[in-house]
């Protein structure tokens, strides 16, 4: 058995789960770890970990600031806007 | 069968205009009761690309896909379209810009005719997680006739939809088997690239080092006429590859000029049904005719792959949807400070598979499991793409089954590791980031389709789409 905190988990997450999903997603989990970790039967001493099969030939360019979009057309899809802003709930004490 | 090269035939001898082959396919789609467009967009909206289009048949200077009515995956950002991911967080998200690919797509052409459901943020193999319902297959089980069943997934709308003929093509995209396995269920075509041939730009990101863009059509052929369009350099992804693209409709058709040797893995094929081992004997005795050699090849990673996946996938998911957060757009839980809304936007926003994927992943992530799995999980993945160079020195393509089951009733697989499964033969090539299409090949005794897979090399998909295309002509398909 896998030893899956659901709620430190949950919590970094930032998902809240109430008891019985956290029961339902700690088994669903310790299941498909205990699954996956037949990865310890593979030996992969002195292998290089491959994060991206581009990983020789990535593409840089320029940082350039480029003005596509304008302050009105990103705030259309503010759930709550005010003025040029989105907003939230006050946050400083 | 109708193609796009006889739709554009159709269209340039003025058999047909742009205004009635869209309202042919639009009445086609508004009748539907598949639930495979999550959004069909109305007419009104298209009104001027048909204009434009009929104006370029009428000055015999169409584009390569000028008025080709398609379905797109909602999962592209399309300027001013809601573009969901099939998700609750983005059920009222209307994107300011325009995907690369459907960007390519629009300036070829084609006319879009709505949004294709799919799994929420393609995380399924049944597009059963939509937030939008499930789809159903156009296919029965002749010994089960009332029996709804699933697409595939995660691209389940897109290849629903093209089975069913209500839009000539559609682009969907492949994480872990999401554009080749709803294929296979759905008896079409189904073509995932080398990693890097199409921009992710505008996709919504799921696991950024695997989703790749990808037709799903009803020949080869226009598989290949999609691929000449979104294949492209684009500076927006630092993924992009900016060689220089091939004609992938050159080899449509056309003998190779040289002798081909194809790979079959016996170790796929170790635990499948013998119906799936059928559809492999049968295209080995099609393309032998051909003159084309086959091989027994042997993988050592395959029995890994599965595991690997379900590390890396989930932890890159966990990554990139940390950015629904309730705050910029997407839905917005209540709350009485921003840990509240952060907490109950997600809680609320996202569906049961994505919850879990992102747990698996943060899990995966976190403190004191890092190396363990995550890091561990890259070491395979390594040493999964070496295993494929190694048998791609010895033969051209290699040859698998697209999947291990037909089509399965809507409901009936519960438990996500049995859902996992679906891709055990899709998973690997997405690790390596190879190429592959899958082909319809043959029906099995409950009259499904069944289909087989084709792997390539990096960027050999005119090589692979021609072999494909020779292969189709021999299946003799009653679809």
């Amino acid at each position: 058995m896998s030893d899956i905190n659901i709620k430190k988990v949950s919590y970094l997450a930032k998902l809240a789960l109430n008891d019985d999903k956290a029961a339902l997603y700690e088994k669903s989990l310790s299941e498909i770890i205990e699954w996956v970790d037949n990865l310890k039967k593979i030996d992969t001493e002195g292998v290089k970990p491959l994060h991206n099969i581009t990983e020789k030939n990535q593409n840089m360019r320029n940082d350039e600031v480029l003005k596509k979009n304008s302050t009105e057309e990103i705030l259309s899809n503010a759930p709550e806007k005010a003025q040029n802003f989105f907003r939230v709930p006050k946050v400083v004490e | 069968m109708t193609t796009i090269k006889e739709i554009k035939d159709q269209l340039s001898n003025k058999k047909i205009s742009v205004q009635e082959l869209y309202d042919e396919y639009y009445n086609k789609a508004k009748k539907s009761e598949l639930n495979s467009f999550n959004q069909l967009l109305e007419p009104e909206y298209n009104k001027q690309n048909i204009i434009n289009s009929q104006s370029r048949y009428n000055e015999k200077k169409d584009l390569p896909l000028d008025g080709i009515p398609l379905g797109i995956k909602d999962l592209f950002c399309t300027k001013g379209i809601p573009t969901t991911a099939s998700s609750k967080i983005l059920e009222k998200f209307i994107p300011q810009y325009e995907s690369r690919v459907t960007q390519n797509l629009l300036n070829d052409g084609s006319i879009f005719l709505g949004k294709n459901n799919c799994d929420e943020f393609a995380m399924g193999s049944s597009n059963e997680t939509s937030f939008y319902g499930p789809v159903i297959n156009p296919w029965k089980n002749k010994n089960q006739i009332n029996d709804h069943l699933v697409p595939g997934g995660s691209s389940g709308g897109s290849a629903s939809a093209v089975a069913e003929k209500i839009c000539v093509a559609s682009i969907g995209t492949d994480t872990g088997g999401s554009i080749r396995q709803p294929a296979s269920l759905c008896g079409v075509v189904g073509l995932k690239p080398t990693f890097g041939s199409c921009s992710r730009w505008g996709v919504v990101a799921f696991a950024s080092s695997l989703d790749q863009a990808g037709p799903i059509t009803n020949t080869v052929e226009d598989a290949a006429y999609l691929l000449n369009s979104v294949s492209s350099y684009d500076s927006n992804d630092s993924t992009s590859s900016n060689h220089k693209r091939d004609n992938f409709l050159g080899g449509i058709g056309r003998s190779f000029d040289r002798p081909i040797t194809i790979g079959i893995p016996s170790d796929y094929l170790k635990d499948v049904s013998s119906e799936i081992i059928e559809q492999i004997e049968n295209t080995k005795k099609h393309l032998t005719n051909l003159n084309i050699n086959f091989v027994d090849v042997e993988f050592t990673t395959t029995d890994f792959a599965l595991s690997t996946y379900y590390i890396i996938a989930p932890a890159e998911a966990s990554s990139n949807l940390a950015r629904y957060d309730g705050i910029r757009y997407g839905y917005r839980g209540k709350g009485d400070s921003l840990e509240e809304i952060y907490v109950n936007s997600r809680s609320e926003g996202f569906g049961e598979e994505v919850i879990r994927r992102i747990l698996i992943g943060t899990y995966v992530l976190s403190a004191g499991y890092y190396d363990a799995y995550y890091r561990k999980a890259q070491r395979v993945r390594r040493l999964i793409k070496d295993d494929f160079q190694r048998v791609l020195k010895d033969v051209d393509f290699i040859l698998t089954p697209t999947t291990p089951n037909e089509a399965f009733k809507i409901g009936e697989k519960l438990d996500p590791i049995a859902m996992y499964m679906n891709d055990i033969f899709t998973v690997p090539t997405s690790l390596a980031g190879l190429p592959a299409i899958s082909l319809p090949s043959g029906l099995s005794k409950n009259n499904l389709p069944l289909g087989i897979q084709l792997i390539g090399n990096y960027f050999q998909e005119k090589n692979l789409l021609q072999i494909a295309s020779l292969l189709e002509k021999e299946f003799v398909f009653n679809g």
